[in-house]
């Protein structure tokens, strides 16, 4: 145990001395603006009360989703559903700055692998690609395609910084891939350049008005200060601009961009769109696996058109081009179009008296006690429809992962009962 | 917008409107309502002008009976211009809502320079010879001499304009000088005198400072301007220094030789005169014994220039007769400039007040104190009685007699100060005599006093309570104002220490230090690598810039900045700095980045 310790503060030490080799370590960085210590209470035996982060917490989701909705105001918003998004990451030599740590690019890469999963989470049916800008030349890291794993590992390969940034090269290339894409799609292009000028081989501006032309919506997100040309990029194009100044600021911003954005009135025009549900393949059948150009035994689908063998969904058939989905993804994407509705606060101190309601002294999610410290009731919400209690947390979960209020759905239709009383 | 401040509609010709921008024109309001002098302050951008243009006028519509004037004094005849452009969208916004009740006439008033459209007289090289060659052609005795003499060139704008005589009239509108001078070549008139006599019947006039703080024109432009009027001084920050210099004279070696010529060649004109016709030197002395300084009731081509010393402050008395002759008063003359001269020889700064130089100009050269009053008004009555007509080639004899009426005419607030070096040249000896006005409020008091409504306004009149005592006046309202900005802008920083702890400074002795060099090209690389777009860097002089620049380019740290962003220098060519600004922002706005070298004046 000795040794343990010794081992342990030799560790820690090492690690203090190449911290502070490096000046303000960022441990210190972390507290010297929220100095948590100071917020302790002690109760009435000298023990430590544990912080309650979670009313700070729900307030201030509450306050976004108060936000979100009040920019609804109850109209649907038509949302593009099938993206093509680019991610075009910076890799100039301003990417191999520390003040980001490790490094930008680290931590980029960090943020951009969690987006692309959480990206593929919320848009099943959308596409990738990824676009990287190295001495002041964009290259293609990955094309575009559905599956996250093979855009992770493109990225996690190449991680060096050198050279200039070009930004009109990143919009030249991107804007001829996204030339290609099926007109349904909604095009987009999500740009984190750390960079703090750009260095163009001709007019960036008609570039810009090309990329207009082509509806191409293009977001930037800054990692080192607002430029000029970042702004006047994205208002023409009606995208995103932003600019980081911490790693968790990074993240919000980043994942600010997974939720489909409203589609831009004129370019929005209603398609049919011709898709396939592919039957997952028997136990034991063999084939030709079309995406690794194998043979393969069992788990696979088969694509209703050309009877080409895919591995997994969504995905686009490489013989034939259908774009082949299973419909649990299109019901992942339903929610974005048909959003629950905020639910209301409780006013705390009246209805407690108040007999007529169904109060209940639980949450309706997950039965917990609603009342709070002594016996009075603690914050909770009430959906508007089916009048049930939710706590704060269920209220999160339902919002931001479940995307249904259980209590609408578990409201019996009298329809269906008098037919099964029949 | 239209909206109301208390009783009075203001028609404002844009959409939205600033709140300092409406705080303003409550507090404008006020002081007219008071019918006192205002001192207000806002910062420049922030649409003052319109403000009060707008203001004005609709303070004006709403009080028919008594309606007022409207004088906006600008230091520029480029500021003169925009004025005009803003006013000319005020007028349409308001003729749209008011129909033709709200028409007014304004015009700009400027030199003969901006407004003759006679090519031949356009053809002189500067002012005063544009001025010169005018007065060729329109003098009244010209004019006389042209009946007889076909020969005798004669402006056609100007007959033409005298033809016309009351129907001389300009229609109701807003003019610049540029539509002045066409509506001149259109109708055949000549803009200048056509503005000139429109002044009396115009409610709007722009024009600059000098029409109204200088006595020598102010006394023929301004004269006939009533009490209910409302003069505005734009850009007034520097109107004490304006005021100042409207009443100094300085006297060098050249003008006194200068002025010896034009003696010489009045003496040579009196002689001629005497030989032929005699009479009319004589009718002159007549006149003036009977006490009448001027030809009485002059037309207004033949009037020059009035007397330098302010209204109140002429002697209305008959002139003295030891320069009643004309050659007594040419003698005079001459012992004045040789008593300059000879007070310019000298090795030592000298001051002296007013007073004690005319006694010892009386014990030296004879010349009372009266006689120096009338210096000036014989002078012109002079040359107008010898029909002359090139008054630029006069101007070190003008100067001489300015000179002389106002140190004889004023005893306090001025001093007379003799330097033998100018203070470009060390080593030459260049003598000047300089008269200079200490109190800035003698030459704008006639305004105070003469004006109902005096505006000051500027963008930087700080500290404001200062402009009370300089001018000595009472101002009923006396507000700065601050400009309201969406986000915070401006972050001051004063550098006193390198990074490596040297002190730094822009002083003159510390200027070729190689660590101050070494510390401010390191700041200047660290702050390129930080700031995005561009960079504006502001030198103290151009051989400092150049100095401090070469320094740069030697020990590497211009290369360094260069690698991060483009560099601008300017230099004392406009055309080569007008390009090097644009492409500035060229590269700003394309981002690329650039940093720009310039000098602070």
């Amino acid at each position: 145990m000795m040794s343990n310790q010794r081992k342990r503060l030799n560790g820690e030490r090492e690690e203090d001395d190449e911290e502070d080799a490096e000046g303000i370590g960022e441990w210190e960085r972390a507290y010297v603006d929220d100095r948590s210590w100071e917020a302790l209470q002690e109760d009435e035996s000298g023990l430590l009360r544990p912080i309650d982060n979670s009313a700070i917490y729900h307030a201030q989701y509450r306050r976004r989703l108060r936000i979100l909705s009040a920019a609804a105001a109850g109209t649907r918003i038509q949302k593009g559903l099938i993206r093509y998004l680019y991610i075009v990451i910076d890799f100039s030599r301003a990417a191999a700055e520390t003040d980001f740590r490790p490094s930008r690019m680290a931590i980029m890469a960090k943020h951009v692998e969690a987006f692309i999963r959480e990206f593929f989470d919320q848009n099943p049916l959308s596409q990738i690609g990824l676009v990287s800008i190295k001495n002041g030349v964009a290259h293609t890291l990955t094309d575009l395609g559905g599956s996250p794993e093979s855009h992770i590992q493109a990225l996690m390969g190449k991680l060096e910084a050198l050279g200039d940034s070009s930004l009109q090269n990143a919009l030249e290339l991107v804007h001829e891939h996204l030339n290609q894409v099926p007109s349904y799609g909604h095009r987009e292009v999500l740009i984190l350049y750390s960079a703090l000028c750009t260095c163009d081989p001709g007019d960036i501006m008609e570039t810009i008005q090309k990329c207009k032309k082509s509806k191409l919506r293009c977001s930037v997100i800054g990692l080192s200060a607002e430029m000029f040309i970042c702004k006047h990029l994205c208002q023409e194009t009606g995208g995103l601009y932003s600019v980081a100044v911490d790693e968790v600021h990074l993240k919000d911003l980043l994942l600010e961009h997974a939720p489909p954005p409203p589609a831009i009135a004129e370019f929005a025009v209603a398609n049919l769109i011709k898709m396939g549900f592919p039957q997952r393949a028997a136990e034991g059948s063999m084939a030709i696996c079309s995406c690794h150009k194998d043979v393969k035994i069992g788990a696979g689908y088969t694509c209703p058109r050309c009877k080409a063998r895919v591995c997994e969904l969504p995905t686009e058939c490489t013989i034939c081009g259908l774009t082949l989905v299973s419909s649990p993804h299109l019901a992942r994407s339903y929610h974005h179009l048909f959003p629950i509705a905020p639910f209301d606060e409780v006013p705390t101190l009246s209805s407690l008296n108040d007999s007529r309601r169904k109060l209940g002294k639980c949450c309706f999610g997950c039965q917990q006690s609603l009342l709070g410290a002594g016996n009075k009731q603690g914050a909770c919400v009430t959906c508007r429809n089916c009048k049930h209690y939710f706590c704060l947390d269920c209220d999160i979960y339902i919002h931001e992962s479940l995307h249904n209020c259980p209590g609408c759905e578990s409201i019996r239709r009298p329809k269906s009962v008098s037919l099964m009383e029949e | 917008m239209i909206f109301k401040i208390e009783d009075v509609t203001v028609y404002f010709p844009y959409e939205n409107i600033y709140p300092e921008q409406y705080e303003y024109m409550v507090e404008l309001k006020r002081s007219l309502d008071a019918k006192g002098h205002c001192l207000l302050e806002m910062p420049t951008g922030t649409g003052k002008t319109i403000a009060l243009l707008s203001l004005i006028t609709s303070y004006r519509l709403s009080r028919p009976d008594s309606p007022i004037k409207l004088v906006y004094c600008t230091r520029t005849v480029h500021e003169m211009e925009k004025t005009l452009a803003e006013l000319k969208l005020l007028h349409e916004y308001q003729v749209r809502h008011l129909g033709s009740q709200a028409k007014i006439l304004a015009i700009g008033l400027s030199s003969r320079k901006n407004l003759c459209v006679n090519p031949k007289v356009l053809a002189a090289e500067n002012r005063d010879s544009v001025d010169a060659a005018c007065r060729k052609r329109t003098a009244s005795w010209v004019r006389a001499l042209s009946a007889e003499n076909p020969n005798v060139e004669l402006c056609d704008y100007f007959e033409n304009y005298e033809k016309a005589a009351e129907n001389a009239l300009l229609p109701p509108g807003v003019y610049t000088l540029e539509d002045l001078r066409t509506f001149g070549k259109n109708r055949g008139w000549c803009p200048y005198f056509l503005a000139r006599h429109m002044v009396q019947f115009a409610n709007v006039i722009v024009y600059s400072y000098q029409y109204l703080l200088d006595p020598k024109v102010a006394g023929i432009i301004s004269k006939e301007l009533q009490k209910e009027t409302v003069v505005v001084f734009d850009e007034a920050h520097n109107i004490d220094n304006v005021c100042i210099e409207a009443l100094s004279v300085s006297v060098r070696r050249v003008t006194l030789e200068g002025a010896n010529r034009n003696l010489n060649k009045i003496r040579q004109e009196i002689d001629r005169f005497k030989a032929t016709d005699a009479g009319r030197l004589r009718a002159e002395y007549n006149r003036l014994v009977e006490g009448l300084a001027l030809r009485g009731d002059l037309s207004g081509t033949d009037q020059w220039l009035a007397n330098p010393a302010l209204p109140h402050d002429i002697l209305k008395e008959a002139v003295p007769g030891n320069i009643r002759r004309a050659e007594h008063f040419v003698h005079v003359l001459r012992r004045l400039l040789q008593y300059l001269g000879g007070r310019l020889d000298t090795d030592n700064v000298e001051k002296e007040s007013p007073v004690s130089f005319v006694s010892s100009l009386n014990s030296q050269a004879g010349i009372e104190q009266k006689t120096l009053k009338f210096c000036y008004d014989r002078l012109q009555s002079l040359m107008l009685t010898l029909e002359i007509t090139d008054t630029d080639d006069f101007l070190p004899i003008q100067t001489v007699c300015d000179f002389a009426t106002l140190v004889g005419t004023y005893a306090r607030g001025f001093s007379i100060i003799i330097e033998p070096y100018d203070e470009r040249m060390p080593h030459i000896p260049d003598p000047i005599l300089q008269l200079s006005c200490h109190d800035a409020s003698l030459a704008i008091k006639p305004v105070f006093d003469r004006f109902q409504s005096v505006v000051i306004t500027s963008g930087t009149l700080s500290p404001i309570d200062l402009y009370p005592r300089l001018l000595s006046f009472n101002p009923v309202v006396s507000r700065s104002f601050k400009m309201s900005m969406t986000r915070d802008c401006i972050c001051p920083m004063v550098l006193t220490r390198g990074s490596d702890q040297l002190p730094v400074s822009t002083k003159f002795d510390m200027r070729s230090d190689p660590g101050v060099v070494r510390n401010y090209g390191k700041f200047l690389v660290e702050m390129v690598s930080i700031v995005p777009d561009g960079v504006v860097c502001f030198f103290v002089s151009y051989s400092y810039m150049d100095g401090i620049i070469a320094t740069w380019n030697e020990t590497g740290i211009l290369k360094e900045i260069m690698q991060q962003k483009l560099v601008f220098i300017e230099t004392q060519d406009v055309v080569e700095t007008t390009l090097a600004l644009d492409n500035y922002r060229r590269a700003c706005d394309c981002g690329r980045g650039a940093v720009f070298f310039s000098v602070a004046r």
